[in-house]
């Protein structure tokens, strides 16, 4: 029993609300990341996970057990930092020990313990120098090496791999994704990579303003996303958001084209509204009875290309094939895949659900 | 040719920043040439550079025949006991500073900074009457007591600078890894503060050292004279001014920091680092 | 799990932060004890003397009010040494600034042994007042004086000059040691901002057509007003206040033509045995301070 149940938690800092009634449940053995923009208040909450930061309000659970008063000393957890935080003075094999020495394992079973750590990462070349003198790479490792050698039910992670460059970042992705198979604890991952959280997520919690916007596995999270910010968020170029008239019948009309709504995924819809519609670059296709545009932006990334189409003065993103071979100020005619319009509130940003057929 | 033009331009450039340099410690270097020529060597008309015979005769009275060693032992009490009190107090003062949140905490470091700038001539008054009253007066503890009064906001500052620049994450991670808020700050906090803690130990000793206007005030027997006012005394009391001896005498004063200079230049370089030097 | 081995933090009924709030507080409070005991404490007691005629020796005196304060503003002596005290704190400082300026550029250049250089122009700052005094009272010396001897072998004077003895040559010598002694404090302070000028801005400069007097003045002034302000601020308020130097050097003499408010205190307190309107003198003085501390401190916030 090494879940985590965070209720109703609330911090704020003087006038500021870092973090706002948030609830959030993580099974032990998950793998679950915290997205969002910087100042989010993803790295607060994760602090208050880890008895740095305490909540103004709420409460959090480790393993069944109510830590709100409890020091990061006994919650039986490891982080890891952004900066990685090692301890300057001391060597990597001191670095490793120091949580073991803490809480006063025996000598024998600290080397055992620092020398299994040190080949399960990699280390053990490096046992002996000071953290200056390693690569990136390197401090990352011995930062995880300290928190894998305590074998603690829970794994707090802060933006581990923001200070990599992106060759090793893709490297340690993966060492990442076998480390939590191999010793199976629940991982809480805080980052603003979307990458990052979708390649290695059991789910995804993204964060907005303080508040939670969606909890869903990175599947879900992409092919629906709870509202319009999760939309603009998730997927590299973001989704199109168009702003839509929906009439109270249920007639969504889009750049003059006419569509049947359906509320069947969202909590639908009363009356007449402004909606935003969204559609994903690569749910862009061109058709002879589409919408006319003009191509004004190409480019070609290899495999693909993105090409930014202007109707009116609305710009629309598409991804396309190479062979189609679009040059800029070629005149096309496009229109969005029927069956992946996305329809969000025009106010506050909600899904309302999506749409089923054109006319 | 052009090699050799950039050569005499480098040359040039050179004799003249020496120069400057020079004409700079000229003082230093004619106290000490001073104070190692003869006493009848110093009024030759005109004045040799060089002494014409180096004699050691002014240091050996100095030695033997003036309270010199008092005022340095009090000098060396003095400068060590201040360092000490100072240093505990403000290490323990700045890690509040920096790292907790407490309601008055931006106020206390204003009023530092604000006492840091304070002139000693303002409290000294005060201070005379409360050293009597308290049975203190004329004691080296009187000193040590008032030397605080600018040696800890100094101390305070340049501490509070230099821990602020401690990562806060090592903290966090120590405490995350088990430590206690206290053990977390003896076992990380203390070894990445200990270049910064030299560093002011070293100036608020240099400080205590060179005091003036408290020792003068404050004490007024040979026993308990600081270098500083003992020194001076040998200027005012002499009936004729012993310029060699008194030159030995400076020499000797600064002999601590010339070790400083030559050995703990880094951690003298840190302090400036650190943004804050006293005048 | 380690953590079961642990015994459970003492339950205090204190939130958790609320715990940390007051190890901090346990922490800071030796530094405000001291802080109360000697200098909060003689602050107040301070202005307290201000307002009696107090003898020094036996420490007794009346209740004066403002008399103290109505005496020195009707005072002579009063004027004259708040006078010295600007003339010597403009003299001298601009002199550092100057100086420490130009000394700063020259060894911020590739110089032969250029640490060497540095450690030597920085020493006169570290060094006691007490020595720097005797030293340069040793050159002044009106008989035997390398200076005078200097000055008369190369013709530009033809009488031994008295230094400290007469006027204005008494202000200008201290304004002069002054300045000898705290330049090095400017060189520290501009030579570390020079280091952190890009090399780029120069480069681009030179590219842009700027000669070397051009880079100085559009780059390099430019980048070091801000540490010149800082610079001149507490330069300013340590300079005003400074005692040592005045005192061994002219004693405020001749008469009270070096006299700075610094040594009318210590005047009035010891030698004259007025407490009281010593007290009143060291007010003034801290009143006229307070204008630059406001403004260091404002600029220290940022």
């Amino acid at each position: 029993m090494s879940g985590i149940s965070v209720q109703g938690v609330s911090k704020s800092f003087g006038d500021v609300q870092a973090v706002q009634a948030m609830d959030l449940e993580v099974a032990e053995g998950e793998f679950v990341s915290i997205l969002g923009p910087s100042g989010c208040g993803k790295t607060t909450l994760l602090r208050m996970l880890a008895g740095l930061e305490f909540p103004t309000e709420g409460q959090i659970s480790i393993g069944g057990q109510v830590v709100n008063d409890k020091s990061p000393a006994d919650r039986d957890i490891a982080m890891v930092f952004q900066s990685y935080a090692l301890y300057p003075h001391m060597t990597v094999a001191g670095n490793i020990e120091y949580p073991l020495k803490k809480r006063k394992v025996p000598k024998a079973e600290r080397e055992e313990r620092i020398r299994q750590a040190a080949a399960m990462l990699k280390l053990e070349d490096l046992l002996g120098r000071k953290p200056r003198e390693l690569s990136g790479g390197q401090q990352q490792r011995v930062a995880l090496g300290r928190a894998v050698v305590r074998d603690p039910a829970v794994f707090l992670m802060d933006e581990p791999l923001s200070n990599l460059d992106a060759k090793l970042r893709s490297h340690m992705r993966a060492e990442l994704i076998q480390l939590h198979r191999r010793i199976g604890r629940t991982m809480i991952y805080v980052t603003h990579d979307q990458l990052e959280a979708m390649t290695m997520s059991d789910r995804i919690a993204i964060m907005h303003e303080g508040a939670l916007q969606q909890l869903a596995t990175p599947k879900e999270v992409y092919a629906r996303p709870a509202n319009a910010f999760v939309a603009g968020f998730i997927g590299m170029p973001p989704m199109n958001l168009v702003d839509a008239k929906l009439d109270g019948d249920g007639n969504l009309s889009v750049f003059g084209r006419q569509y049947r709504f359906v509320a069947s995924d969202g909590p639908g819809h009363s009356g007449e509204q402004t909606v935003k519609v969204g559609f994903r670059p690569e749910d862009v296709v061109l058709r002879d009875d589409g919408e006319a545009a003009r191509v004004a932006i190409v480019e070609p990334t290899g495999h693909e290309v993105i090409v930014v189409f202007e109707i009116d003065s609305a710009r629309i993103v598409g991804r396309v094939s190479p062979e189609l071979d679009l040059k800029a100020d070629d005149q096309v005619r496009l229109a969005p895949r029927v069956e992946r319009i996305h329809v969000f509130s025009g106010t506050d940003g909600d899904r309302l659900g999506g749409v089923h057929s054109e006319g | 040719m052009a090699g050799q033009r950039s050569f005499a331009r480098k040359l040039m450039f050179n004799a003249f920043a020496w120069t400057i340099v020079l004409v700079i410690v000229f003082p230093l270097i004619w106290m000490i040439l001073t104070s190692l020529k003869p006493q009848s060597e110093l009024f030759m008309i005109p004045p040799g550079f060089f002494p014409e015979q180096v004699t050691f005769e002014h240091y050996w009275r100095l030695l033997t025949e003036t309270p010199f060693l008092t005022y340095l032992r009090n000098s060396t009490v003095l400068a060590t006991a201040t360092t000490l009190i100072v240093i505990i107090i403000a290490t323990l003062g700045a890690h509040s500073l920096t790292r907790f949140a407490y309601p008055g905490r931006e106020f206390l470091a204003r009023a530092v900074l604000f006492t840091y700038l304070l002139p000693s001539v303002v409290l000294i008054l005060p201070l005379y009457f409360l050293m009597i009253n308290v049975g203190l007066g004329n004691t080296l503890a009187s000193l040590v007591i008032a030397y605080t009064t600018f040696a800890l906001p100094y101390a305070l500052w340049l501490l509070r600078s230099f821990m602020a620049g401690i990562p806060d994450d090592l903290e966090a991670a120590a405490m995350v890894d088990g430590a206690s808020r206290m053990r977390a700050f003896v076992d990380v906090i203390l070894p990445q503060a200990l270049p910064g803690i030299i560093s002011t130990a070293l100036f608020t000793a240099i400080l205590a050292w060179n005091e003036y206007l408290y020792a003068l005030v404050l004490v007024n027997s040979d026993d308990v004279r600081p270098l500083t006012t003992g020194v001076m005394s040998m200027l005012v009391t002499s009936f004729n001014i012993e310029w060699s001896l008194l030159m030995a005498a400076s020499v000797m004063m600064s002999v601590p920091l010339i070790f400083v200079f030559v050995f703990l230049q880094r951690y003298l370089t840190r302090g400036f680092g650190a943004g804050a030097v006293k005048g | 799990m380690e953590s079961s081995t642990r015994p459970a933090p003492k339950d205090t009924g204190l939130s958790p932060g609320t715990r940390s709030s007051m190890l901090g507080l346990m922490l800071i409070a030796p530094t405000v004890l001291v802080f109360c005991a000697v200098i909060v404490y003689p602050l107040i007691s301070a202005i307290y003397l201000s307002l009696f005629s107090i003898y020094t020796p036996t420490m007794e005196g009346d209740w004066a009010g403002l008399s103290n304060y109505k005496v020195l503003i009707q005072s002579g002596e009063f004027w004259r040494s708040f006078g010295n005290n600007l003339v010597w704190t403009v003299g001298t400082l601009t002199l550092q600034i100057v100086f420490g300026i130009l000394v700063a550029l020259v060894l911020h250049q590739n110089l032969w042994f250029r640490s060497l250089a540095r450690s030597l122009v920085l020493f006169p700052y570290f060094l006691s007042t007490v020595v720097a005094v005797l030293v340069w009272r040793w050159l002044f010396n009106d008989l035997y004086g390398v200076l005078n001897h200097f000055l008369m072998w190369t013709r530009i004077i033809d009488m031994p000059i008295d230094w400290l003895g007469t006027m204005p040559n008494a202000m200008i010598s201290m304004i002069l040691v002054g300045a000898w002694k705290y330049f090095p404090f400017v060189v520290i302070a501009v030579l570390a901002r020079l280091q952190t000028i890009p090399d780029e801005l120069y480069e681009a400069a030179t590219i842009d057509g700027a000669g070397p007097v051009a880079r100085f003045r559009d780059i390099t002034l430019p980048q070091l007003r801000e540490v010149l302000v800082v610079i001149i601020l507490l330069r300013t308020i340590w300079d005003f206040k400074e005692f040592d130097l005045i005192y061994l050097l002219t004693g405020g003499g001749p008469v009270i033509s070096t006299q700075t408010l610094p040594l009318m205190v210590y005047k009035e307190a010891f030698a004259l045995n007025q407490m009281g309107s010593a007290s009143a003198v060291a007010v003034m003085m801290m009143l006229f301070m307070l204008v630059f501390m406001f403004f260091y401190l404002r600029k220290a916030e940022d």
